[in-house]
């Protein structure tokens, strides 16, 4: 009931699932009560430098951030060797005892003046470590659709945190008593530490829920290689384009803060508002910008990057600050400094942190963990440092000839120049919105081709049949055999292997007086086809005598005496003369007399009478060979025959599939066949019957379209025809049972979009395990438009939560 | 390619020796000399392939012709001895339905005798 109740609240919230209610409060809170603090201890590093060691020696400051290699090495180390649990409790003890020896020396009357250095360190040290470590968490315990849905949540937690933390100061900082504050951001981390442990315990109490990923184990940790130092993870990433392209992002990210930074504080310095208590002034400022970023976190965050994707909630931030940026080059006020380093508070902890996280989404998890403490532990602190170097060697050189000689202010140059850092950044993040979707692809192995596209690429189909024919014929008539040999050689198929295939049983009896001849092993005669030149020369003979007028005139007779002679006695005659005007040129008399053979009783003799039509290819022979689509007896025979015909026929079939009066199988098999034809005229009329078309052809002219797409990538389909389809596919479908029920709704969309990525996410949310189903949804959730997106989503979010299998026996 | 008439039980024998094809066209054809014997009233002519070594299809079309102008005044026309490959090209073609052929000079003209 209270579980009911607790659901029905965060749902006004957050997209949250049943079950996930406790965890993502937890969770939530977690993250509070790390940037609570930190807003606390982040206020008194900016009062404390200012205050101590001025704005002139701030570059030095983000230089400092090298420093932290050290400790990322460290920790990583650590990581490695010790329980995710045990490391989270340890680094919040770490962090309670290391603050009030802080709160101890700063309380000193005549503190040393560096202390302000040593704690801005300790400070970043503080937020990078207990932000990654949080990060480490979400990525452990959910999976990518998950965190997806529950991101904006979780950080909107941090920013409520952020304003409790910076409202603290802004209300109660003192410029001498400043410093005991971080007596309240101890207390903040010991309540941390309590939930922790509550989380891990909850963990341990919702194994069977949370134990599906061996990776959500906290331990599992250990599972990883050890000594996972900073240069494993460095190599790490060096070896991985994706990851590569991230650390770059990182790394301007970070030039680009500094920078900003740098500009803002140089503004609110000449203010005398400021000036006269950082402490306040920062805690008010930071804490009116984190409400604003809690509201954009909480409400807008995860419907934007939903909406409008990764690509955009990655552009947004450094498009805004650019503005903000040009703005205090053209014009250096406070109003703009408040500007940028409001956007930037705002936006950077909100949608952008947001996004970046979700850039993780596709690398693998072990991979995950060990860039992690590269990117997100050391460079995004030493890229500050990388920021204050470059700041510091353009501040010098702006201020000499022959910059100086122009007469713009520092601030100006820095300005201009943040832009031109934050114009590569842009174009970073749109590469790695590409990539992260080539990614999330990689993921998602393809687990199966159509089968029909497969025998038709991987199986001669026509030449199996020939030798079982072939095979077949042994025993009944040796002309049979004969015309199936020469048929083989032919077509270059006669290999050794199917040689010895045919030669392996001796012919059983013979009707011909030339018994004595052939009433042995078919071998030597089958080698009178391996004479070198034998089956060219002996081609062009047979074509010759076929040719010849006393031939025709002869065979002509003989012809009419078989038709005549229906018995079943006759059938063989008729199944040779069959197969043997499939052997004569298409003008020939003779060929006429397949007409009659096209409408014979007899499956057999139909069998060669429709491959001989198949060879001939006369448009006459048509609807004979259509008549028979609809006899389950000889519709294969036929479906092979016309498909010979390929795009000639495609007017002929696109007739029979839209005659309302033709027999519903007949207009199945044109369906069918129009995607075997695979050509642009085939796909319109396909198209076009499934608009209009009875219900009792939908699934085939669907399946039909679905064939035709995967055969002839570059058929095009109209995409509104195909929209209005789909939108009518979901009203039939109603509430669907399993993933193979959409099956039809991803056929119609691999026709517009790219097949590959449809199949690759419908196989995957199909048989995929619980996180490749995740993947699946992401990559459509890239893939498709979002109007397709809101029909289809609801259907696919009811199966994204299961795991492969829960829904089939 | 060389033809020689000799009779056995009053059946026309002619025994084919060498190749029977387009550019040997010699001045008298085996069709002419079936024909020749037709007009005289032997309808009985048994063709022995026994010592041919190549029929292209210029001799198909001989012997095809041989063949209908004998059948077209009730005779019969058979073939003995042919080789192997032509028996084969003769089954592809379907001409084994339609003409008479044996392994050997005996059976065949013993066949004249039973039809």
């Amino acid at each position: 009931m209270a579980e009911r109740r607790l659901h029905k609240i965060l749902s006004a919230v957050v997209k949250i699932k049943p079950g996930e209610e406790v965890l993502a409060i937890l969770v939530f809170f977690y993250f509070f009560l790390i940037t609570a603090p930190f807003g606390i201890v982040k206020s008194l590093r900016d009062a404390n430098f200012l205050d101590d060691l001025k704005v002139e020696n701030l570059p030095f400051a983000y230089l400092s951030a090298i420093l932290i290699a050290v400790a990322v090495s460290f920790h990583a180390k650590l990581q490695s060797r010790i329980s995710r649990r045990l490391l989270l409790q340890s680094t919040l003890a770490f962090f309670i005892l290391t603050g009030l020896l802080f709160w101890a020396l700063f309380s000193m009357p005549d503190h040393w003046k560096g202390l302000a250095l040593i704690y801005w360190m300790w400070a970043n040290l503080f937020v990078v470590t207990l932000t990654t470590q949080f990060w480490f968490l979400v990525n452990d315990v959910f999976n990518p659709r998950e965190a997806k849905r529950l991101i904006g949540f979780f950080g909107s937690g941090g920013i409520l945190g952020g304003v409790a933390g910076n409202l603290l100061p802004g209300f109660l900082a003192k410029p001498e008593t400043a410093n005991r504050l971080l007596l309240a951001s101890a207390a903040f981390l010991c309540v941390c530490l309590v939930v922790v442990s509550v989380i891990f315990s909850w963990l341990k109490a919702n194994e069977d829920r949370y134990a599906a990923a061996p990776d959500r184990d906290p331990k599992a940790v250990r599972k990883e290689p050890r000594h996972v130092g900073l240069g494993d993870s460095f190599r790490s990433v060096r070896s991985d384009a994706y990851l590569r392209l991230m650390a770059w992002i990182v790394l301007a990210t970070g030039i680009v803060s500094t920078f900003i930074d740098w500009q803002s504080k140089s503004l609110i310095e000449l203010s005398p508002a400021a000036k006269a208590n950082y402490a306040s002034f920062f805690g008010r400022f930071n804490a009116g910008i984190l409400v604003f970023a809690f509201l954009f976190q909480l409400v807008l965050t995860s419907r934007f990057i939903n909406r409008f994707g990764i690509r955009t909630g990655l552009l947004i931030y450094p498009v805004i600050i650019l503005l903000c940026s040009l703005g205090i080059g053209v014009l250096p006020t406070l109003g703009f400094a408040i500007a940028i380093k409001g956007s930037d508070k705002a936006l950077s902890y909100s949608i952008n942190q947001s996004s970046r996280e979700l850039l993780y989404i596709p690398v693998l998890p072990e991979m995950k963990y060990r860039a992690k403490v590269f990117i997100d532990m050391f460079l995004n602190r030493f890229s500050k440092a990388v920021g204050g170097v470059i700041l510091l060697g353009l501040i010098y050189l702006v201020q000499r000839w022959p910059f100086a000689a122009i007469g713009f202010k520092p601030i100006v140059w820095v300005s201009f120049a943040s832009g031109a850092f934050i114009l590569v950044w842009i174009i970073l993040n749109v590469k790695i919105s590409r990539a992260y979707v080539r990614e999330v692809k990689g993921q998602l192995a393809k687990k199966w081709e159509r089968a029909d596209g497969v025998v038709a690429d991987r199986m001669d189909v026509d030449t199996a049949k020939l030798v079982v024919d072939a095979i077949e014929s042994r025993t009944q008539s040796s002309t049979l055999f004969a015309l199936h040999l020469y048929d083989l050689a032919r077509q270059n198929r006669l290999s050794p292997e199917i040689r010895n295939l045919l030669a392996l049983k001796p012919i059983e009896h013979s009707s011909s007086n030339t018994r004595p001849l052939f009433e042995y092993d078919a071998s030597p005669w089958i080698a009178d086809f391996e004479e070198p030149g034998s089956p060219v020369e002996m081609d062009t003979e047979i074509r010759e005598i076929l040719a010849l007028e006393e031939y025709q005139k002869v065979m002509g007779d003989y012809a009419g005496k078989v038709l005549e002679d229906k018995d079943a006695r006759s059938e063989t005659a008729r199944m040779e003369l069959a197969k043997a005007i499939g052997l004569m040129d298409g003008r020939s008399a003779l060929t006429d007399k397949l007409d009659d053979l096209l409408g014979d009783d007899s499956a057999k003799v139909f069998q060669y009478s429709a491959e001989s039509a198949g060879k001939l290819k006369k448009k006459v022979h048509v609807p004979l060979l259509a008549r028979k689509l609809a006899d389950p007896k000889t519709c294969e025979d036929a479906r092979s025959a016309l498909e010979k015909y390929r795009g000639a026929i495609a007017g002929a079939l696109s007739d029979y599939l839209n005659d309302v009066e033709e027999k519903p199988e007949i207009r199945k098999q044109a369906a069918s066949l129009l995607a075997r034809i695979g050509n642009q005229e085939a796909a319109d009329a396909l198209l076009e019957a499934l608009g209009h078309g009875p219900d009792v052809l939908k699934a085939g002219l669907i399946d039909a379209l679905d064939r035709l797409r995967s055969e002839v990538p570059e058929v095009q389909f109209k995409d509104g025809v195909v929209r209005v389809q789909f939108a009518a596919e979901i009203e039939t479908l109603g509430p669907a049972k399993n993933p193979s029920d959409l099956l039809p709704l991803f056929k119609l969309l691999g026709l517009v979009y790219d097949h590959e990525d449809i199949f690759r996410a419908y196989q995957n949310l199909l048989k995929g395990t619980k996180n490749s189903i995740a993947y699946a949804v992401e990559l459509l959730d890239h893939t498709v438009s979002q109007d397709i997106k809101e029909r289809l989503f609801p259907l696919l979010e009811s199966f994204s939560g299961r795991r492969s299998g829960d829904s089939s026996p | 390619m060389m033809i020689n008439k000799r009779e056995k039980n009053s059946i026309v024998i002619f025994d084919i020796e060498g190749e029977i094809r387009r550019s040997d066209i010699t001045d008298v054809t085996l069709h002419q000399l079936v024909k020749e014997q037709l007009e005289v009233g032997r309808k009985h002519i048994l063709l022995n392939f026994d010592k041919v070594d190549f029929i292209d299809s210029f001799g198909v079309g001989e012997i095809l012709a041989s063949y209908i102008s004998t059948h077209n005044l009730g005779g019969k026309l058979k073939l003995a001895r042919i080789s192997k490959k032509l028996f084969l090209i003769f089954q592809i073609t379907m001409l084994t339905k339609v003409l008479d052929i044996h392994d050997e000079e005996a059976s065949a003209l013993q066949s004249f005798f039973k039809d």
